[in-house]
């Protein structure tokens, strides 16, 4: 008996694996292409090509076909073909895909890429999202005089930064951003750009000062963590937390001053080995939280938050194994 | 079945009900749960990212103690979960730092030798209960009862734990909502990030990026909406009359907690399952459908 | 129209002009780079997928070091390179390039232990963070370094024209904004032409999408001498479906820590070579491979669109994967690296060819036009080889605009160019896009491996049809200016009839098969009359002449006269 894997519900029947992807079309079969079509000045529309499959068909075959041979006029951008340059990012079905290296389906809306401004049909300006992480100077900065080749260097050293060197800036985690897609709300610059900077911040050959860059520049704690940009990441970098995590590490080790949030919550875990939200709320907010009182009340009556706790709560029982564990592992320089 | 049970940090402070609502249906379903009392925080997103050897370090010390037992561990919240998905996995390549760790639980007479099995609430209900007894234990099916799920972030993704390519196409509270008789309706914010992790300095994001998905499930006739994690939760209940006044919808959605919604099936009261402590109420036309006739 | 000044005006945005700019910049002259695609990811440069290792670097001993000469003489130019200049560019590698590079941050990949990690064998190379892929983090870098020394870089632009002064020397270009669709002109005090060895001028070829042969076109109709323009090499070991992966590549060179390489296999299942076991010098541009593919299709187990099958079924799959990404295109396609072939075909790769310049200063036979990299006819490309091409380029640029003024831009000609290209951007019967693939399936079909006098002939007739009766009804559907790719590819169609008519001539005139360029009605390889440079003169009337001149040997000699092309075995 196979038994039932509770985590991957959903994958088979909504024909999610590579498997099926690549299975759902034989030859000659025709594909449903419905392609945003913009151009300045005009209102966008949808398009609907029917293209015949072959073989292994991937997305940008299918756009190919149709410039061909149905609309010769259609605007996107590509250049190797083969998941190297970047540039062939689109939106297949909500999800952005690399158009040279997703397999068609049978019925595929196509779009560009969100969080960066169209210039006609699926072609994107991409400046804005290079200045982004070009404001970040993302490339080492070295201190002591070069030592020769080939330097001291060990690939468990640069791990994160081999990771991070694998990105192809493609921009389709900047689209699949939904920080990044509320515009000016917070300064966070987006998966990308910090994988950007993380190719030189992570790498130990860089000396620059980064604490400053990554908490105000990039704003890198407004990072929700929802793995959005790992999802859809064409060369499979794991972004939060092989990039944005040892980042946000080296930005908490380097600064001056503590980023709030994560130094308040160290120190709850510390004292009592459970969070408190509201401690953690009132500590990183302070009177910015009393001036939401209404709201404050409204938890208070449901006992969402108990103020008696907050302040005389007790640690948990095994609140020395917590300090042994601070004691043994925090890293302080 | 016996079970390791872990209800982290929220389910004992902000919602309690998660964890009163868990013990309660988990027993009606027959589960034993032991829970480690000792056991700390798995680090949320904070210490996992800026302490991350005392990350580890934390997160091993609960693995070892289910190991030690012979028991999954169980979770109910979708970061405590994963958290303790990727310590397994860097434990499994990193044999130098599991030793680091070892020599300091054995201080406290514990040692990973790696065999920890991890579990959130949601899987045990699928694979462990299973969906022939799981039916067989609903006494009030909750016919009628539009639900739109909530799945969160990190019982969906990444795709490294969890194989999705498109991690909308989860379907596994779809899979619960059927077996308890409800209906479940499709809407855009399912997998979407409820905000959490940053809310603590940032609400407003976390306004921004539920608020929308809120108005769809609204839109798309959503009477209740049910979600696997108590941090989600938080936002989507806490926060909702912020989201309210910025969508400048009323929204009035009932979030429920995964175990509360099992146990109205499995016949519990709303109040035995604590959803009194939420900040927006069943409105009574919800009331009516999940309340079981008897109580009624 | 809007005129730019620079200095220096480098077109072309891959390792060669980009080291060009780089250099120009280090010296005090402002460059100005203009690319058709963008800086760093159009162009064949990030497809570098190892870097050799050159002299005695890196643990390696004198052999390899000779190895390594011989394999770039022998096997990478068939003799048709200046010796001194492969000897000086050598020099350079193993003294500046490498350490030059890892300074400015390029990560030369490490094992945990900190050894550079190697392919074994006689031809030795790194990889930068993973082989296979080594371009893009190399090109990237080179995109950031221009622009952390502010030099300024105009993307997606194509220029479509060098402007000459009445001396006949170079003194700007005219140029196409894709995105706006502005024409505008550039003056400089002179030009590098480095827009690679960029041709995709055959059915299945490993050019990127903008190439059209446009610095061929550009040398041309400047009045540029042009050189072994026939030689064009081959990729034997590239996927076959999907159409877009046409240069997807099945590497068959050494991989790093591992004494394995891919093997190729023909319809009968037998085994046809393994690069590491048959023959380790065999590096791009696969030659050895070409020859040994020849003879599967003659015996009727292959042909060059496919029905012959690749792979590292014999491998081990986590030493495929330990240092290389070969194994994503089998990934992608649900095949197991381990077990499955992959079905494979030929693609037109390099073309040796190109302008010919002198090696020693890269200056082109017209006054202020330089070279650098994969369209100058002097070597095969190599990302070091450009690279260095790129400096000497440089330096030779620096001296030539000292003290020189800018010579002023001769109005009418900037004018007439802008019409032509106005003229382009017209309603009309055949869609410019498909002009491009008429042509090049007409390449493919008799230009393609093995040639012969008739069809290329054919291949001339052809050519001479699109010219006469498909380019005058060329048009495109839509008439904006904004991103229009029909525009740009009806440009492109233009320069690739007149680059494709030149190689035919080229190849009509080499009586012989030499290394890539199988002729089966001359198939042996000549070195008494063809070891030598087969230079196409533009004469005063439009039309050309033929020259020859001989290569020296100093240091390699192909030992034999004449021998058939396939027996010879590199």
């Amino acid at each position: 008996m196979v038994s039932l894997d509770a985590r991957r519900i959903g994958q088979l029947e909504n024909r999610d694996t590579l498997e099926a992807k690549l299975g759902a079309l034989r030859e000659g079969d025709m594909i449903k292409a419905q392609v945003r079509r913009f151009s300045p000045g005009e209102q966008p529309y949808y398009e609907t090509f029917e293209v015949p499959y072959q073989k292994w068909m991937r997305v940008l075959d299918v756009l190919i076909y149709i410039s061909e041979e149905l609309d010769s006029d259609l605007s996107y951008r590509w250049y190797c073909g083969s998941k190297m340059c970047g540039t062939c990012a689109l939106r297949v079905n909500g999800r952005e895909i690399l158009a040279c290296w997703a397999a068609a389906e049978p019925e595929m809306t196509i779009e560009p890429l969100r969080n960066l401004p169209v210039i006609r049909d699926l072609t994107v300006d991409r400046r804005p999202y290079e200045k982004r992480f070009l404001e970040l100077e993302p490339w080492i900065h070295r201190d002591e005089p070069y030592p020769g080749f080939p330097e001291p260097l060990t690939h468990r050293e640069m791990r994160f930064t081999s990771k991070a060197l694998d990105c192809i800036s493609c921009a389709a985690c900047y689209s699949a951003c939904p920080v990044v897609g509320l515009g000016d709300l917070t300064r966070f610059c987006g998966p990308a750009p910090l994988v950007q900077l993380g190719q030189a911040a992570l790498d130990p050959r860089d000396s620059r000062e980064r604490s400053q860059e990554l908490i105000e520049q990039a704003s890198i704690f407004s990072c929700v963590s929802c793995y959005r940009c790992e999802e859809v990441c064409p060369a499979s970098i794991p972004i939060v937390s092989k990039v944005i995590e040892p980042l946000k590490a080296l930005a908490y080790r380097t600064a001056r001053k503590k980023p709030r949030h994560p130094q308040t919550f160290l120190g709850i875990i510390r004292r009592r080995g459970r969070i408190d939200p509201s401690e953690l709320v009132l500590r990183v907010q302070g009177l910015r939280a009393l001036a939401r009182l209404r709201w404050a009340v409204s938890l208070l009556i449901r006992r969402k938050v108990n103020p008696w706790a907050t302040v005389f709560g007790r640690p948990i029982p095994g609140i020395a194994s917590v300090r042994r564990l601070f004691r043994t592992f925090l890293r302080t320089s | 079945m016996k079970l390791a049970y872990y209800p982290g940090c929220s389910a004992q402070s902000t919602c309690k009900e998660l964890n009163v609502s868990t013990q309660l249906v988990a027993s009606k379903l027959g589960l034993e749960l032991h829970e480690y009392r000792s056991a700390t925080c798995t680090g949320s997103r904070e210490i996992r990212a800026v302490q991350p050897e005392l990350f580890l370090a934390l997160n091993t010390r609960i693995l070892a103690m289910a190991e030690r037992d012979g028991l999954p561990l169980m979770t109910i919240c979708n970061t405590c979960t994963l958290n303790f998905l990727d310590v397994i996995q860097m434990l499994a390549e990193d044999k130098e730092a599991l030793a680091r760790v070892n020599a300091s639980l054995a201080e406290e007479g514990l040692r990973y030798e790696g065999r920890a099995v991890v579990k959130h609430f949601l899987w045990v209900l699928l694979e462990d209960i299973g969906e022939e007894r799981l039916r067989g234990m609903v006494k009030r099916p909750l016919a009628g009862l539009d639900v739109g799920a909530f799945y969160g972030c990190h019982i969906t993704r990444p795709p490294g734990h969890y194989g999705f390519f498109d991690s909308r196409n989860n379907q596994a509270l779809e899979k619960l909502n059927a077996i308890l008789g409800a209906r479940s309706i499709d809407y855009s914010g399912r997998t979407e990030c409820c905000g959490f992790h940053t809310a603590a300095h940032e609400e407003a994001v976390a306004i921004k990026l539920v608020g929308k998905h809120l108005k769809n499930a609204r839109d798309n006739g959503v009477a209740a909406i049910v979600t696997p994690c108590p941090l989600c939760h938080t936002v989507l209940d806490a926060y909702q009359p912020d989201m309210e006044r910025d969508t400048q919808t009323r929204l009035g959605l009932p979030i429920i907690h995964l175990p509360q919604l099992v146990g109205l099936a499995l016949g519990l009261t709303p109040e035995e399952l604590q959803m009194d402590k939420h900040v927006v109420p069943l409105d009574l036309a919800t009331r009516r459908k999940v309340i079981p006739i008897a109580a009624a | 129209m809007r005129e730019l000044r620079a200095e220096a005006l480098v077109i072309g945005g891959g390792a060669a002009g980009t080291y060009a700019a780089l250099c120009l910049h280090r010296q005090g002259v402002a460059p100005l780079v203009i690319s058709k695609g963008l800086v760093g990811k159009s162009g064949a440069s990030i497809f570098a997928g190892n870097l050799v290792i050159s002299g005695r670097v890196l643990g390696n001993t004198e052999e390899n070091a000779r190895d390594t000469a011989e394999f770039l003489i022998k096997y990478h130019n068939q003799f048709l390179i200046d010796q001194e200049y492969a000897k000086r560019c050598g020099q350079w590698i193993a003294e500046v390039y490498y350490p030059e590079l890892e300074e400015a941050g390029l990560y030369l990949r490490r094992d945990d232990a900190g050894n550079v990690v190697t392919s074994p064998g006689r031809l030795r190379s790194v990889a930068a963070n993973v082989q296979g892929n080594s371009g893009v983090p190399f090109m990237d870098l080179r995109r950031k370094q221009l622009i952390r020394a502010g030099i300024p870089m105009l993307e997606e632009v194509v220029v479509t024209a060098l402007l000459q002064a009445e001396s006949g020397e170079v003194c700007g270009v005219l140029a196409l904004d894709i995105a706006s669709g502005e024409i505008f002109c550039v003056r400089a005090k002179a030009v590098v032409l480095a827009t690679g060895y960029a041709d995709r001028l055959h059915r299945r070829s490993t050019g990127t999408r903008e190439m059209s042969a446009d610095g061929i076109a550009l040398g041309w109709r400047a009045g540029a001498e042009l050189v072994n323009l026939e030689m064009q090499w081959w990729h034997t070991n590239d996927v076959r479906y999907p159409a877009n992966w046409q240069r997807m590549q099945v590497y068959p060179n050494p991989m790093l820590g591992s004494w394995k390489s891919a093997r190729n296999v023909n319809a009968k299942g037998e085994v046809f070579f393994d690069q590491q076991e048959d023959d380790p010098l065999a590096f791009g541009p696969y030659t050895v491979q070409l020859k040994r593919l020849v003879k599967q299709v003659r015996e009727g187990k292959a042909r060059y669109d496919g029905d012959y099958y690749s792979g590292f079924d014999h491998v081990d799959p986590a030493e495929v994967d330990a240092y290389t990404t070969y194994a994503k295109l089998f990934k992608q396609l649900g095949l197991d690296v381990g077990r499955d072939l992959v079905e494979t075909a030929v693609s037109a790769h390099y073309r040796q060819g190109g302008l010919l310049v002198d090696p020693a200063t890269m200056a082109s036979t017209v006054p202020g036009l330089f070279v650098a990299g994969g369209v100058g006819g002097h070597s095969n490309g190599l990302i070091a080889l450009v690279t260095y091409d790129g400096k000497v380029a440089a330096d030779s640029v620096a001296q030539h605009v000292r003290d020189r003024p800018y010579a002023s831009l001769p109005p009418h000609k900037a004018e007439e160019e802008a019409k032509r290209l106005q003229g382009l951007l017209k309603p009309g019967a055949t869609p410019p896009v498909r002009v491009k693939k008429m042509i090049r399936e007409l390449m493919w079909n008799d230009m393609g491996v093995e040639k012969n006098e008739a069809g290329m002939r054919r291949a001339l007739e052809g050519l001479q049809e699109i010219r006469a009766a498909v380019l005058p009804a060329m048009g495109v559907t839509n008439l904006t200016k904004i991103m229009n790719h029909g525009w740009l590819d009806a440009i492109d169609a233009v320069n690739m009839v007149e680059a494709c008519e030149l190689m035919v001539h080229s190849a009509l005139n080499r009586t012989e098969s030499r290394g890539p360029f199988i002729r089966t009605d001359y198939p042996e390889m000549d070195n008494e009359s063809w070891l030598a440079q087969n230079i196409l003169v533009p004469t005063a009337d439009g039309g050309f002449r033929f020259e020859k001149r001989p290569y020296a040997t100093p240091y390699f000699q192909p030992e034999f006269v004449r021998k058939d092309n396939l027996a010879v075995q590199w």
